[in-house]
């Protein structure tokens, strides 16, 4: 039994989207067309250096790209196929490499473990295999958001699995049947870590996969969004001191691919995910092969235009053409219609359609039932005035406005006192939500991170 | 109403990058936005954005003060002619006000944008708020000229010389007020200046309170013809704005419920008030003052205490900034509000002054603030493992 840890965290601040177009609870499975894309940019912190030429062959696990950092660190190709494309983005950094697929499914072997000696493995045993299987990318760090630095330890391990962003997929849900891969992942990545594994739960989850869940410790959390943030686990249970204090963490899916990598010996390449927003017609879990193209996992629904495609939720994904692949650490595709037309003196409206976390509107009333949320900013910039709309939506025991400010004024060292490292865009993209100067606050957290990852 | 759209739609280019008005554009941008919700969609995520803005949070401080504004000029007139009725003393409240109010955005709304288009950076709405405000808290007999001046001084000196909206360190409305009241004495203070009318008949509230040395301060504002249900309705000679509590109730309610002033500054204010006039009723024995026998509910009701708190020191940039800060800022207003009352003679009323004073601290009490944030983080960290 996975050792529970006390109480409940809840967590009061936040707010949960009301957005329509939820996925249902029925997978389907996304068919393979097109082409495989592997994008280099969604591993941040990656300097990436090649290691396959355009129509080069290629197995599911065969490696494409390497870290120039840690040359041990590969990346490796979702299919079997031959390397059609490498395209190139400012300043030639690599931007995509496509891939077409043979259909054979040929698969790279590594080695195979049985459930009963995994316990035997050895820290570096582990991590070798998930660094040449081009698995280890699942699991990442803070501070920085980035891939885990292989050489070192972190003092604990999170596994969020209780997301709360808009149209998340249900975690229970997406790992049913997988429980061994699940429980193996967790061994695995309780051996390398070396430091405790803290999983996450929601308030009243009774799923077994993760009350039975041994090496891991158990807490719960309740609350809205972003009370599944990782960044929020982190700052509640083992809160990040200073540049070197790291922090790893695992999506419970990727989880269970690290256990299906050592049970099976196969690079395991699919994922589900959910689909959802109302602009389109097919709101479902997929199950999708790594590296997809988005166009190949909206197959067989209609979009209603103009609409905008995003790779991950509303809040943090990033908008993409149906071309590109859906991000790697993505477990959300959501599409929501752009915004049309400009309304005569908005800003006198009674607002009973007007979405809103405030109270400035009618709408507050009806609870937002009548409102409906396109990609309108539905304001200009101004400068920051503290209403106090981001400190409602933020449960931290920090004061973003000073940290913004900091920020702005590119101060490392009252960052640092202000609990920068902490931070992560995610967590503060419903402040850039709520403020009604429409600053891009989790844009300002980013360049933030940026600036002392660099500099500090 | 597509005939203004297509207007702004084609002369939109003339202000735009290489534009001939490119430095005009801040002007271009106001009507604009203030015709027709902006046209921007998001760029990086979040995706979606709430409705509230800048322009929905300003509007939303004018309506809350309407009460006020519609109850002050009704009394303006009432002062004057008490049996002309509701309409004739709306009317010459009206005759009143709006000189001053046209006056004050055009003199404000000039240097906002002139600043705006020099400094380039976007007009915000909040000048507006300033513009009414000043308003409401000068007496209805106050020469034009002084409007303009002051409202001129209000934006200039307490915004736009430490950057404009967002940076300034008092509350701008207030500053104007301070240079209109030190600069012009003879029009801000003194028994006629408070009604239209030629001869005054009455004294205000507080001027009564502190008039007899020895007495008791509450007895002498009856013994003026005050009562308490008087102070409250506010048919009694003030500023526009701060006479009626019963306005300024209904603009507080409406500024809580949506959460655009901070309650905290509202309840510190109330406490520090209390405590403050409490302390004075234990002494007042001891003392020949007689606003020391001024029971917290007399002050509050008396003054613009009531006005000031609610719509002036709730301004978010000019306040403390973090919760815990706005508690000891609202506390240290009412406290200063009540000590200034009380052991200042030469001002009957110190609301202006203790808001100006607590603006002048909150710098300082955020740093504590942010201070034991630090500390108390550190110590969180201490504790793990």
């Amino acid at each position: 039994m996975a050792k529970e840890a006390g109480g409940v965290t809840r967590i009061r601040k936040g707010h949960d989207l009301k957005i329509g177009g939820r996925p249902e609870k029925i997978v389907e499975q996304a068919n393979f067309t097109g082409l495989a894309v592997v994008t280099p940019a969604d591993f941040k912190g990656i300097t990436p250096k090649l290691s396959v030429r355009e129509g080069d062959s290629v197995l599911a696990g065969t490696p494409l790209f390497f870290s120039k950092r840690h040359p041990g660190m590969q990346f490796c190709a979702p299919v079997s196929g031959c390397v059609e494309s490498i395209t190139y983005g400012e300043r030639r950094s690599l931007a995509a490499i496509r891939i077409a697929p043979d259909h054979k499914d040929d698969f790279r072997p590594f080695p195979v473990y049985s459930a009963d000696t995994l316990g035997n493995l050895s820290p570096d045993e582990i991590g070798e295999n998930l660094l040449r299987s081009g698995l280890w990318p699942v699991i990442r760090q803070r501070p920085f958001s980035t891939v885990a630095d292989p050489e070192r330890r972190p003092k604990a391990l999170f596994i969020p699995a209780m997301p709360t962003a808009p149209f998340a997929p249900d975690i229970q849900f997406q790992l049913e049947g997988r429980g061994g891969d699940f429980q193996a992942g967790v061994r695995l990545l309780k051996t390398l870590c070396c430091a405790a594994v803290h999983l996450v739960v929601e308030e009243k989850n009774t799923g077994e996969i993760f009350t039975a869940a041994r090496d891991a410790r158990l807490h719960r959390f309740s609350g809205p969004h972003p009370a599944g943030n990782v960044g929020i686990h982190i700052h509640h249970i083992a809160p990040i001191r200073h540049r070197n204090d790291i922090v790893w963490y695992v999506l419970p899916q990727d989880v269970a691919r690290i256990g299906k990598l050592f049970l099976t010996g196969r690079l395991p390449v699919s994922k589900i995910i959910a689909l959802g927003g109302e602009a389109v017609s097919r709101r479902c879990y997929l199950k999708i092969r790594q590296g997809m193209t988005l166009q190949d996992a909206l197959e067989g629904a209609s979009l209603s235009e103009p609409c905008r495609i995003i790779s991950g939720d509303v809040l943090t994904g990033s908008c993409r053409s149906v071309g590109e692949g859906i991000g790697f650490y993505d477990e959300v595709v959501s599409v929501i219609p752009e915004k049309k037309g400009r309304d005569f003196m908005g800003w006198l409206s009674p607002g009973l359609r007007k979405y809103s976390v405030t109270n400035l509107f009618l709408s507050r009333f009806t609870g937002n039932e009548g409102s409906r949320l396109d990609t309108a900013m539905n304001g200009s910039t101004r400068v920051m005035v503290p209403f106090g709309n981001i400190e409602s939506v933020l449960p931290m025991d920090l004061v973003p406005t000073w940290l913004i400010k900091m920020i702005i004024a590119r101060d490392i060292d009252e960052m640092e006192k202000l609990g920068i490292y902490e931070c992560d865009p995610e967590d503060f993209a419903l402040c850039s939500f709520v403020d009604a100067s429409k600053m891009e606050i989790a844009e300002i957290i980013r360049d933030g991170l940026e600036y002392i990852e660099k500099n500090g | 109403m597509r005939g203004i759209r297509s207007l702004l739609d084609r002369i939109e280019p003339n202000f735009t990058g290489d534009g001939k008005f490119s430095r005009l554009w801040p002007l271009y941008e106001m009507v604009d936005t203030l015709l027709y919700t902006p046209a921007r969609t998001t760029v990086v995520a979040p995706h979606v954005r709430d409705a509230v803005d800048m322009k929905r949070s300003m509007v939303t401080v004018i309506i809350a003060l309407l009460p006020a504004v519609f109850f002050g000029l009704f009394n303006t007139g009432y002062q004057l002619h008490p049996e002309a009725g509701i309409g004739g003393n709306m009317l010459t409240g009206l005759q009143a006000f709006l000189p001053m109010l046209l006056v004050s955005y055009a003199a404000g709304g000039f240097w906002e944008m002139l600043f705006a288009v020099v400094r380039r950076h976007d007009i915000n709405e909040s000048f507006l708020v300033t513009g009414l405000l000043l308003c409401l808290t000068l007496p209805p007999s106050v020469p034009l000229w002084i409007v303009a001046l002051g409202v001129s001084f209000g934006v200039v000196i307490g915004k736009e010389v430490t950057g404009g909206t967002g940076y300034n360190i008092f509350n701008p409305a207030l500053v104007a007020r301070a240079f209109i009241f030190f600069a012009y004495p003879s029009e801000m203070s003194g028994t006629p200046v408070w009604s239209l009318a030629d001869e005054m008949t009455r004294a205000t509230p507080l001027a009564a309170a502190a008039s007899v040395p020895g007495s008791n301060g509450m007895q002498l504002v009856y013994d003026a013809g005050y009562s308490l249900q008087q102070l409250f309705w506010g048919l009694i000679p003030g500023s526009f704005g701060e006479t009626s509590k019963a306005a300024i109730l209904i603009g507080a309610l409406l500024l809580l419920l949506t959460r655009i002033a901070s309650w905290r500054i509202m309840a510190g204010g109330l406490f520090g008030m209390a405590g403050t006039a409490l302390l004075a009723n234990v002494m007042a024995p001891f003392f020949q003052n007689p606003m020391f026998y001024l029971s917290p509910l007399d002050h509050l009701l008396m003054g613009s205490f009531a006005f000031g708190l609610v719509f002036m020191a709730t301004d978010p940039v000019s306040a403390a900034q973090t919760d815990r800060g706005r508690w000891i800022y609202g506390f240290l207003i009412g406290m200063l509000c009540v000590m200034i009352r009380l052991i200042n003679q030469a001002f009957a009323e110190g609301v202006m002054l203790g808001i100006l004073l607590a603006n002048a601290f909150s710098p300082m009490i955020d740093y504590m603030v942010l201070r034991q944030n630090i500390a108390r983080r550190k110590r969180a960290y201490a504790k793990q493992k």
